[in-house]
C-alpha cells in the first residue's frame, strides 16, 4: 500500500499502481495514472477505451471480456497494445481506475 | 533437452524485484513476490508450531520418513531441472531445494535427529533459514519432472508443496495467489477473478451473439440447468481472457446436443490451494461438489485448465466422498470421445499454419491425458509438429506452481523458469502453439511476447471452434432474429 502523488492528484494505490478505491477515479487520476503506465498523453482513442471500460466496471463490478472489449471499442488487440503497452488487464484497467485482476489473469 | 545458462546480464533483469526495500525491511523477507503484512517475530518457532500441526493432522510424515531415509542427494534431478538448466546455480537443484525442507523434519522431528541436534547443539530452525525456504520455495514451477528422474523415489514437488503450507500458515504466501483464495472463499463473487454473476450471463450472451453471427448456429450456454451430464468449471478467468476457447467448448455441445451447464452458484475451477495449502485445496474442492450436487449434475467438467484438472481430479475422492466421489472428467477427454463417435466433424483445410502441442503439467505427467488432444489436433491440422521432450517427460511452460499469476516475478519466469520451453518453441518452428490450460496460456504468451518468437498461442478449443462442421440442421438463416441465450 502506498500514496501516488502527482501535481493536484494524490492517491491510495497497491503495489503495483492500481487504485484502492477506484470509486475515487477521475480524469486527472487517469492522467496521472497513465504516465505510470508509459502513456504521457491520452488520445481521444485512449479515451474512448478508458471510458469504455469504466462504463462497463461501474455497470458489472469487473471489466469485460478482452474479445467484447475490441468489438465494442473497435480496437483489435494489437491496438489496444499499443495504447496501453501492458496490455488490457493491466495498463488500460489501472488508468480506467479498475482494481487491479486477481486469479490467472 | 539441453539448453545455455542465461548470462549474466539477463541473471540481473530476471532476477530484479518490485518489492520496495523499507517493505522487505518491515517484513524481514528478502523475496520477489510481494507479501500482505504477517507477524514478523518469532519465524522459526512459529514454523515449527505449523509444521507440527499439519504433521499431526496429516499423513506427510509417511511419506517424509521415506524421503529422509533414501535421500542420496546424488542430483541425478540437476539433468532435468528447467530452472536449474538456465541458471546454473546449485541452490536449484531441486534436491537441494528439498533438503531445505527434509533437515528441518530429520533435526526437530525424529528422534535421531532430536538426540544429536541436543547433544551437539546444532541443526536447529534458524530465521535465515526460514528466509531461504521463502524465497526457494517459489522458484521452482512445481513441474514435477524431477520426480520421474529420481531413483530413490522422491517426490520433490510434494516436498515444495509442502514446504510452501508451512509457511503459508505463518504468513508467508504470494500476495497474488492469497487474495484470489480470498475472493473465492469470503468474497461477494466466489470466485478468484471476482466475477460477479450478471457479467458473467452478459459475456457468454455476447459470446453466444458472436457465434450466432459467425457461425449461423445457436449456440448456448446453458445456465442452472438441474440434472445435465456435466457441470462445468473453466479457469474463471477464461471469461474474462480466452472467449475462443469458451466458444469451442460450447460449440462442441452444440454439435453433440448433450447436456452441460454452467451454475451460477459457483463457475470456477481454479484452486490455488494445489499450489500452497490443503486447507485451501479443501475448502474449494468442496465447492466444485457442492455446486454440482445442487444442480444434481452427474459429472464435474474442468475446462481448459491443467491444475484445475487435476486438483479436481485427485482430491474430490479424498475430500468429497471417497469411491462415491462425482467423476471427474476434462474437457479434451470428451471432445476426444464425441469425436471418436463421430458426433464431432472437424474441417481439416481450415488450419494450415505449423501447430505444435504444449502439455500442462498438471494433465501430462502423471500420463493421464496425453495422446487424445494430439489425435485431435492431427486429425485436422495440417502441418503438426512435436516438441521434444513431450508427454510424461514434457517441459513446463515456466509458470508453473502458481507462479504464473505472480505478475511481479514475470522477468524471472519468462527468462529463467520458461527459457528451455522458448528454446523447445523456436527449434520447433511451430507458428500456433496449443496449451490446453489457462495457466499455461498466460505463460507461454508472455513467453513469446518478451522472448520475441514469432508464435501464437492458442487453446485446443480455440482451434476446435475455427474447424467444427454444423450439421445443416442446426443453422439458423441470417435474419432470424434469435439469440443463442439460455433454453
Amino acid at each position: 500500500m502506498a500514496t501516488f502523488t502527482l501535481g493536484e492528484v494524490s492517491i491510495e494505490v497497491d503495489e503495483d499502481g492500481f487504485m484502492l478505491e477506484p470509486e475515487e477515479w477521475n480524469e486527472d487520476i487517469a492522467k496521472a495514472l497513465a504516465t505510470t503506465e508509459a502513456v504521457d498523453i491520452l488520445t481521444e482513442e485512449h479515451w474512448k477505451l478508458v471510458h469504455y471500460l469504466r462504463d462497463y466496471y461501474l455497470k458489472f463490478g469487473i471489466a469485460p471480456m478482452i474479445r467484447k472489449l475490441c468489438k465494442e471499442t473497435g480496437f483489435p488487440l494489437k491496438k489496444v497494445y499499443e495504447l496501453f503497452p501492458s496490455g488490457p488487464a493491466k495498463g488500460a484497467c489501472k488508468v480506467a481506475g479498475l482494481a487491479k485482476p486477481t486469479g490467472c489473469v | 533437452m539441453r539448453t545455455n545458462q542465461i548470462s549474466a546480464e539477463q541473471r540481473e533483469k530476471a532476477f530484479v524485484s518490485a518489492r520496495k526495500p523499507e517493505v522487505m525491511e518491515k517484513q524481514k523477507l528478502d523475496v520477489r513476490y510481494h507479501v500482505e503484512d504477517f507477524d514478523v517475530n518469532d519465524r522459526p518457532r512459529r514454523f515449527l508450531e505449523a509444521f507440527a500441526a499439519i504433521l499431526k493432522h496429516s499423513n506427510y510424515r509417511v511419506a517424509l520418513d521415506h524421503f529422509i531415509r533414501v535421500s542420496a542427494k546424488c542430483s541425478r534431478c540437476a539433468t532435468t531441472c528447467q530452472v536449474y538448466q538456465a541458471t546454473g546455480d546449485p541452490k536449484d537443484i531441486p534436491c537441494y531445494r528439498s533438503e531445505l525442507l527434509l533437515s528441518v523434519y530429520r533435526r526437530h522431528f525424529t528422534m535421531g535427529g532430536m538426540l544429536r541436534g541436543r547433544v551437539a547443539g546444532t541443526g536447529h530452525l534458524t530465521d535465515e533459514k526460514v528466509q531461504e525456504m521463502a524465497d526457494s520455495f517459489y522458484d521452482c514451477t512445481a513441474c514435477r519432472r524431477c520426480n520421474h528422474e529420481c531413483p530413490s523415489g522422491i517426490d520433490h514437488g510434494l516436498i515444495t508443496h509442502l514446504g510452501r503450507y508451512i509457511l503459508s500458515e505463518i504468513g508467508i504466501a504470494p500476495r497474488a495467489l492469497v487474495v484470489s483464495t480470498r475472493e473465492q472463499l469470503e468474497g461477494a463473487s466466489g470466485n478468484t477473478s471476482a466475477i460477479p454473476v450478471p457479467a458473467l450471463i452478459d459475456t457468454l450472451e455476447f459470446l453466444s451473439e458472436d457465434m450466432l453471427e459467425e457461425k449461423h448456429v445457436n449456440i448456448a450456454f446453458p445456465l442452472d440447468v438441474e440434472g445435465s451430464e456435466f457441470v462445468f468449471f473453466p479457469a474463471v478467468s477464461d471469461f474474462l481472457m480466452e472467449a475462443e476457447t469458451l466458444m469451442g467448448i460450447a460449440a462442441v455441445f452444440t454439435a453433440t446436443g448433450d447436456s452441460w451447464t454452467t451454475g451460477t452458484g459457483y463457475f470456477d475451477g481454479i484452486n490455488y490451494g494445489l499450489f500452497y495449502s490443503d486447507r485451501i485445496l479443501e475448502r474449494v474442492v468442496k465447492k466444485i461438489d457442492n455446486e454440482t450436487r445442487r444442480l444434481k449434475g452427474k459429472k464435474v467438467l474442468i475446462g481448459e485448465c491443467g491444475h484445475a484438472s487435476r486438483s479436481a481430479k485427485q482430491f474430490l475422492p479424498i475430500y468429497c466422498g471417497g469411491d462415491k466421489a462425482l467423476p471427474v472428467i476434462n474437457i479434451m477427454e470428451y471432445t476426444h470421445k464425441v469425436w471418436k463417435e463421430g458426433r464431432l466433424k472437424l474441417d481439416p483445410n481450415v488450419i494450415t499454419e505449423k501447430v505444435a502441442y504444449h502439455d500442462p503439467c498438471n494433465i501430462a505427467r502423471q500420463g493421464w491425458i496425453i495422446d487424445k488432444p494430439r489425435e485431435l489436433l492431427k486429425a485436422f491440422c495440417k502441418d503438426y509438429v512435436e516438441l521434444t521432450p513431450n508427454g510424461e517427460d514434457a517441459v513446463c511452460c515456466g509458470g508453473g506452481g502458481g507462479t504464473v499469476s505472480i505478475d511481479e516475478i514475470r522477468p524471472y519466469r519468462t527468462m529463467v523458469g520458461g527459457k528451455v520451453k522458448a528454446d523447445q518453441i523456436r527449434e520447433s518452428g511451430c507458428k500456433i502453439l496449443v496449451a490446453p490450460c489457462a495457466n499455461c496460456k498466460k505463460q507461454l504468451k508472455e513467453l513469446v511476447e518478451d522472448q520475441k518468437i514469432d508464435c501464437e498461442v492458442a487453446g485446443l478449443h480455440d482451434l476446435i471452434y475455427k474447424a467444427i462442421i454444423f450439421d445443416d440442421s442446426l443453422k439458423v438463416s441470417p435474419d432470424e432474429k434469435q439469440t443463442g441465450e439460455e433454453e
